[in-house]
Protein backbone atom coordinates (compact mmCIF):
# COMPACT_ATOMS: atom_id res chain seq x y z
CA UNK A 1 0.00 0.00 0.00
CA UNK A 2 1.09 3.53 -0.99
CA UNK A 3 1.82 6.10 1.74
CA UNK A 4 -1.03 8.07 0.70
CA UNK A 5 -3.25 5.29 0.40
CA UNK A 6 -2.22 4.21 3.81
CA UNK A 7 -3.10 7.94 5.41
CA UNK A 8 -6.50 7.57 3.96
CA UNK A 9 -7.15 4.10 5.58
CA UNK A 10 -5.83 5.73 9.13
CA UNK A 11 -7.96 8.74 8.74
CA UNK A 12 -11.04 7.02 8.06
CA UNK A 13 -10.41 4.86 11.51
CA UNK A 14 -12.93 6.41 13.95
CA UNK A 15 -11.42 7.85 17.40
CA UNK A 16 -12.27 5.11 19.91
CA UNK A 17 -14.55 6.54 22.67
CA UNK A 18 -12.05 5.46 25.28
CA UNK A 19 -9.68 7.90 23.89
CA UNK A 20 -11.77 10.78 24.34
CA UNK A 21 -12.47 9.48 28.45
CA UNK A 22 -8.85 9.78 28.81
CA UNK A 23 -8.61 13.05 27.26
CA UNK A 24 -10.96 14.41 29.68
CA UNK A 25 -9.24 12.47 32.22
CA UNK A 26 -6.11 14.09 31.56
CA UNK A 27 -7.28 17.32 31.77
CA UNK A 28 -9.89 17.57 34.55
CA UNK A 29 -5.97 15.91 36.67
CA UNK A 30 -3.14 16.95 35.39
CA UNK A 31 -1.52 12.82 34.96
CA UNK A 32 -4.56 10.92 34.87
CA UNK A 33 -4.74 10.19 31.41
CA UNK A 34 -0.97 8.63 31.20
CA UNK A 35 -2.02 6.75 34.44
CA UNK A 36 -5.07 5.61 32.84
CA UNK A 37 -2.65 4.36 29.88
CA UNK A 38 -0.05 2.86 32.74
CA UNK A 39 2.76 4.71 31.09
CA UNK A 40 3.28 5.48 34.49
CA UNK A 41 7.01 7.41 33.45
CA UNK A 42 5.38 10.26 31.64
CA UNK A 43 2.54 10.54 33.82
CA UNK A 44 4.75 11.30 36.69
CA UNK A 45 7.09 13.84 34.52
CA UNK A 46 4.18 15.39 32.32
CA UNK A 47 1.80 15.63 35.00
CA UNK A 48 3.96 16.31 38.04
CA UNK A 49 5.75 19.07 35.89
CA UNK A 50 2.42 20.58 35.22
CA UNK A 51 1.22 20.46 39.38
CA UNK A 52 4.17 21.44 40.55
CA UNK A 53 4.24 24.62 37.51
CA UNK A 54 0.97 25.55 39.22
CA UNK A 55 1.52 25.38 42.77
CA UNK A 56 4.84 27.28 42.07
CA UNK A 57 2.85 29.79 41.12
CA UNK A 58 0.34 30.22 43.33
CA UNK A 59 3.33 30.33 46.11
CA UNK A 60 5.10 32.74 44.43
CA UNK A 61 1.47 34.45 44.43
CA UNK A 62 0.17 34.60 41.09
CA UNK A 63 -3.29 35.56 39.72
CA UNK A 64 -5.73 33.28 37.66
CA UNK A 65 -8.51 35.08 35.00
CA UNK A 66 -11.65 34.33 34.66
CA UNK A 67 -14.50 36.52 33.86
CA UNK A 68 -16.08 37.64 37.20
CA UNK A 69 -14.15 40.70 37.70
CA UNK A 70 -14.18 42.13 34.27
CA UNK A 71 -15.39 45.66 33.82
CA UNK A 72 -17.25 46.03 30.30
CA UNK A 73 -16.48 44.51 26.81
CA UNK A 74 -13.03 44.56 26.27
CA UNK A 75 -12.03 44.19 29.40
CA UNK A 76 -13.90 40.63 29.04
CA UNK A 77 -12.29 39.54 26.01
CA UNK A 78 -9.02 40.11 27.06
CA UNK A 79 -9.71 38.09 30.12
CA UNK A 80 -10.71 35.52 27.82
CA UNK A 81 -7.31 34.04 26.27
CA UNK A 82 -5.46 33.74 29.65
CA UNK A 83 -8.72 32.47 31.32
CA UNK A 84 -8.69 29.73 28.63
CA UNK A 85 -4.75 28.94 29.28
CA UNK A 86 -5.45 28.93 33.16
CA UNK A 87 -8.52 26.58 32.71
CA UNK A 88 -5.85 24.12 31.32
CA UNK A 89 -5.21 22.74 34.59
CA UNK A 90 -8.56 21.76 34.97
CA UNK A 91 -9.84 20.56 38.40
CA UNK A 92 -6.58 22.71 39.63
CA UNK A 93 -8.23 25.84 38.63
CA UNK A 94 -11.86 24.64 39.46
CA UNK A 95 -10.77 23.59 43.06
CA UNK A 96 -9.08 27.42 43.44
CA UNK A 97 -11.93 29.13 41.89
CA UNK A 98 -14.40 27.77 44.09
CA UNK A 99 -11.97 28.96 47.32
CA UNK A 100 -11.16 32.07 45.59
CA UNK A 101 -7.74 31.24 46.33
CA UNK A 102 -5.53 33.25 43.34
CA UNK A 103 -8.79 34.79 42.13
CA UNK A 104 -8.57 38.50 44.14
CA UNK A 105 -7.85 41.67 42.91
CA UNK A 106 -5.19 42.40 45.68
CA UNK A 107 -2.91 45.24 45.71
CA UNK A 108 -0.42 43.87 47.94
CA UNK A 109 -0.27 40.79 46.42
CA UNK A 110 0.29 42.22 43.04
CA UNK A 111 2.93 44.44 44.54
CA UNK A 112 5.12 41.23 45.38
CA UNK A 113 8.23 40.31 43.07
CA UNK A 114 7.38 37.20 41.77
CA UNK A 115 3.98 38.32 41.05
CA UNK A 116 4.55 38.25 37.18
CA UNK A 117 6.44 35.27 37.12
CA UNK A 118 3.35 33.57 39.25
CA UNK A 119 1.09 34.74 36.71
CA UNK A 120 3.62 33.20 33.69
CA UNK A 121 3.63 29.88 35.46
CA UNK A 122 -0.21 29.56 36.18
CA UNK A 123 -0.23 30.39 32.17
CA UNK A 124 2.74 27.75 31.48
CA UNK A 125 0.84 25.11 33.81
CA UNK A 126 -2.15 25.20 32.00
CA UNK A 127 -0.68 25.39 28.80
CA UNK A 128 1.66 22.22 29.55
CA UNK A 129 -1.23 20.16 30.75
CA UNK A 130 -2.94 20.54 27.08
CA UNK A 131 -0.02 19.60 25.72
CA UNK A 132 0.15 16.53 27.83
CA UNK A 133 -3.71 15.79 27.28
CA UNK A 134 -2.95 15.60 23.66
CA UNK A 135 -0.63 13.63 24.30
CA UNK A 136 -2.81 11.13 26.37
CA UNK A 137 -5.22 11.45 23.27
CA UNK A 138 -2.99 10.49 20.78
CA UNK A 139 -1.35 7.23 22.66
CA UNK A 140 -5.11 6.24 23.60
CA UNK A 141 -6.30 7.07 20.31
CA UNK A 142 -3.23 4.96 18.62
CA UNK A 143 -1.59 7.86 16.61
CA UNK A 144 1.75 7.26 19.16
CA UNK A 145 3.14 4.48 20.83
CA UNK B 1 12.88 31.05 38.57
CA UNK B 2 13.78 30.90 34.44
CA UNK B 3 15.86 27.74 35.08
CA UNK B 4 12.65 25.95 36.98
CA UNK B 5 10.73 27.52 34.01
CA UNK B 6 12.60 25.24 31.51
CA UNK B 7 13.26 22.59 33.15
CA UNK B 8 9.67 21.78 33.69
CA UNK B 9 8.68 22.87 30.13
CA UNK B 10 11.63 20.81 28.59
CA UNK B 11 10.97 17.58 30.87
CA UNK B 12 7.03 18.26 29.48
CA UNK B 13 8.51 18.24 25.75
CA UNK B 14 10.93 15.71 26.27
CA UNK B 15 8.85 13.28 27.73
CA UNK B 16 6.17 14.00 24.52
CA UNK B 17 8.36 14.11 21.96
CA UNK B 18 10.71 11.30 19.73
CA UNK B 19 10.63 7.45 19.79
CA UNK B 20 13.35 6.26 22.02
CA UNK B 21 14.01 7.17 25.59
CA UNK B 22 17.51 7.92 24.78
CA UNK B 23 16.71 10.93 22.03
CA UNK B 24 13.84 12.05 24.19
CA UNK B 25 16.42 12.59 26.82
CA UNK B 26 18.54 14.58 24.41
CA UNK B 27 15.69 16.69 23.08
CA UNK B 28 14.93 17.78 26.15
CA UNK B 29 17.92 18.69 27.42
CA UNK B 30 18.26 20.56 24.06
CA UNK B 31 15.39 22.10 24.59
CA UNK B 32 16.34 23.26 28.24
CA UNK B 33 19.23 24.74 27.07
CA UNK B 34 17.49 26.99 24.53
CA UNK B 35 15.23 28.15 26.81
CA UNK B 36 18.31 29.15 29.35
CA UNK B 37 20.18 30.50 26.00
CA UNK B 38 17.36 32.65 24.75
CA UNK B 39 16.26 33.82 27.54
CA UNK B 40 19.36 35.23 28.25
CA UNK B 41 19.81 36.74 24.93
CA UNK B 42 16.47 38.28 25.28
CA UNK B 43 16.94 39.65 28.28
CA UNK B 44 20.12 41.43 27.26
CA UNK B 45 18.42 42.75 24.05
CA UNK B 46 15.64 44.07 26.73
CA UNK B 47 18.45 45.44 29.08
CA UNK B 48 19.29 48.17 26.03
CA UNK B 49 15.85 49.19 25.30
CA UNK B 50 15.50 53.00 26.71
CA UNK B 51 11.24 51.76 28.22
CA UNK B 52 11.04 55.14 29.58
CA UNK B 53 11.29 57.92 26.72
Amino acid sequence: MVKTERMQVEEAEPTPGHAWLVGLAAWFIPGMGHLMLKKWVRAVLMGGAVWVCFFVGLAMGGHMYDLTNAQGTSSTLLQVPPMIANLGTGILFIICWLLGIGFGDDPVQAARVTYEYGNTFLLIAGLLNYLVMLDAFDIAAGRKS
Amino acid sequence: MMTLFAALASVVFGAMAKDTARERVMYGVKVFVEFIVFGLVLAWILYFIPWRW
